[in-house]
């Protein structure tokens, strides 16, 4: 295997890989392999470290005026709530995002190397690199780390000369064209209400509360899920944060609380 | 198994009163089902037990203690008193002690003169006394924390209150499987106040 980390160089190799077959395609990054006696083993321990962080909920779907992305901002360790202010939506640049379920590195790591290939695709060919491009790119790298332990289940959404775009793109390979997703242990519940609430032609308004509600339903049932709804719009023009809104003030929000009447029983001693 | 439905008990002592609280969630595993389970319940006017971990085993075990207790006061035609209870609960679980309930209960009870006294037990019966606090649940890690930070000696109602309710909710948020509001009864000798507390419903 070649220790080839142009991943974590500033220039990669984009033109003649040393394969004659695959020549003008940039090779995967790969990485050194670990010593050990039992290396199928140290796999899975790798995989069992990981896996307990796929709790999360993010969504992204395509609408008239562009694409609304979504997601909570919890990190669980099992059943212990490690952080309640992470941030999933990571901006990969000022046109696209990616969101984060899963591994937080793995996904941390690879989105800004995709920022980097791309931004080498936009210096190379004098012009933005397309979303299918960019989450192709992302799909090739992963299969090739396939069985390998990345946990990564990201959706790559972005505006590019065809329009608005939405890819899923997950760490087994696999790579969904779509309009509607939503990903991580909250995503039954997200689809529930975004699925109900779905029409394309909706305001930019409308898609960002349809978001915002989808995210707190999930946050309210399911218990990996929580802390705060961080709704991003992606336009012609790049993307925009919209509205980062704590849960628990959604809630009363949605939900307001009716003052009841209260018995007081007088206890004889 | 403990952590399948989740669940957050705390009980502290004051003066001449008590306090306890729960969270109020009922799940199966990540899912939320209900938000408003009760887990503590009262077995007589001074007397009130709580019980944590698997929601089916809490309200069996439940279920048996108020028999116990009802057969108790026909033939002694008097309440028992919290160190008795405390000695019947730990006897009911360890007769299971080779297939046990899952359950850790939180009692607590004025005595005679009104003393307030709690004590905690684990799924086996094994009690244990405290004079300050005591915990059970998912989240009792987060929960011995808060209570060893917050707790003073001799509070009054009022303030325990406050306390235990700043204890419980600012643990529960700190753990996925409990939370979704809290349930706090203080008891005094001359009255009984259960309030439910406004948490994060996430």
């Amino acid at each position: 295997m070649k220790f080839d980390t142009s991943g974590l160089e500033s220039h990669g190799q984009l033109v003649g890989a040393s394969d004659g077959l695959f020549s003008g395609f940039p090779t995967a990054p790969s990485f050194e392999i670990p010593n050990t006696t039992d290396f199928d083993c140290f796999q899975k321990e790798a995989i069992q470290m990981v896996k307990p962080a796929k709790g999360t909920t993010t969504l992204a779907f395509i609408f008239k005026e562009g694409v609304m992305v979504a997601a909570d901002s919890r990190a669980s360790m099992g059943g212990y709530i490690s952080s309640q202010s992470v941030k999933k939506i990571i901006e990969i640049n000022p046109y696209m995002l990616g969101t984060m379920a899963g591994g937080a590195a793995d996904c941390q790591f690879w989105h800004r190397n995709l920022g980097i290939k791309c931004r080498l695709h936009e210096l190379a060919n004098k012009r933005r690199i397309s979303v299918t491009g960019a989450s192709k790119l992302l799909a090739n790298i992963l299969y090739n780390y396939r069985g390998m332990g990345l946990s990564v289940g990201t959706m790559i959404a972005g505006w590019d000369e065809t329009g608005p775009g939405l890819y899923y793109v997950d760490s087994e390979g696999g790579r969904l064209k779509g309009m509607r997703f939503s990903v991580g242990s909250g995503s039954p519940y997200a689809y529930g209400v975004l699925d109900n609430g779905y029409r394309y032609d909706m305001s930019v308004d409308e898609a960002a509360e349809l978001a915002r509600r989808a995210i707190y339903h999930a946050t309210f049932r399911d218990g990996a899920s929580g802390g705060v709804a961080s709704v991003y719009y992606v336009g012609p023009d790049g993307w925009k944060k919209l509205s980062g809104d704590d849960v628990a003030e959604l809630h009363y929000n949605y939900y307001p609380v009716q003052p009841s009447v209260v018995e007081q029983v007088m206890v004889e001693t | 198994i403990f952590e399948y439905n989740g669940s957050a008990l705390v009980a502290m002592v004051g003066k001449n009163c008590f306090a306890i609280a729960s969270d109020r969630r009922l799940g199966v595993q990540l899912q939320t089902i209900a938000t408003d389970f009760q887990r503590i319940y009262k077995i007589h006017e001074k007397i009130f037990i709580g019980l944590s971990g698997l929601a089916t085993d809490a309200q069996t075990l439940y279920q048996r203690l108020v028999f116990r207790h009802k057969l108790y006061q026909l033939r002694e035609e008097r309440n028992m008193k919290p160190e008795t209870f405390a000695s019947l609960v730990s006897a009911i679980l360890y007769e299971k002690r080779f297939g046990p309930y899952f359950c850790q209960p939180v009692i607590a009870g004025l005595g005679d003169d009104n003393k307030p006294f709690i004590c905690t037990m684990d799924s086996i019966g094994a009690k244990e006394l405290a004079k300050d606090f005591v915990v059970a649940g998912t989240a009792s890690e987060s929960l011995y924390g808060a209570c060893e930070a917050m707790f003073k000696p001799d509070m009054e109602a009022e303030e325990l209150f406050e306390t235990i309710s700043q204890a419980l909710l600012s643990s529960v948020d700190r753990d996925c499987l409990s939370g979704w509001g809290g349930h706090v009864y203080v008891v005094t000798p001359t009255e009984v106040t259960e309030r439910i507390l406004k948490g994060r419903m996430d």
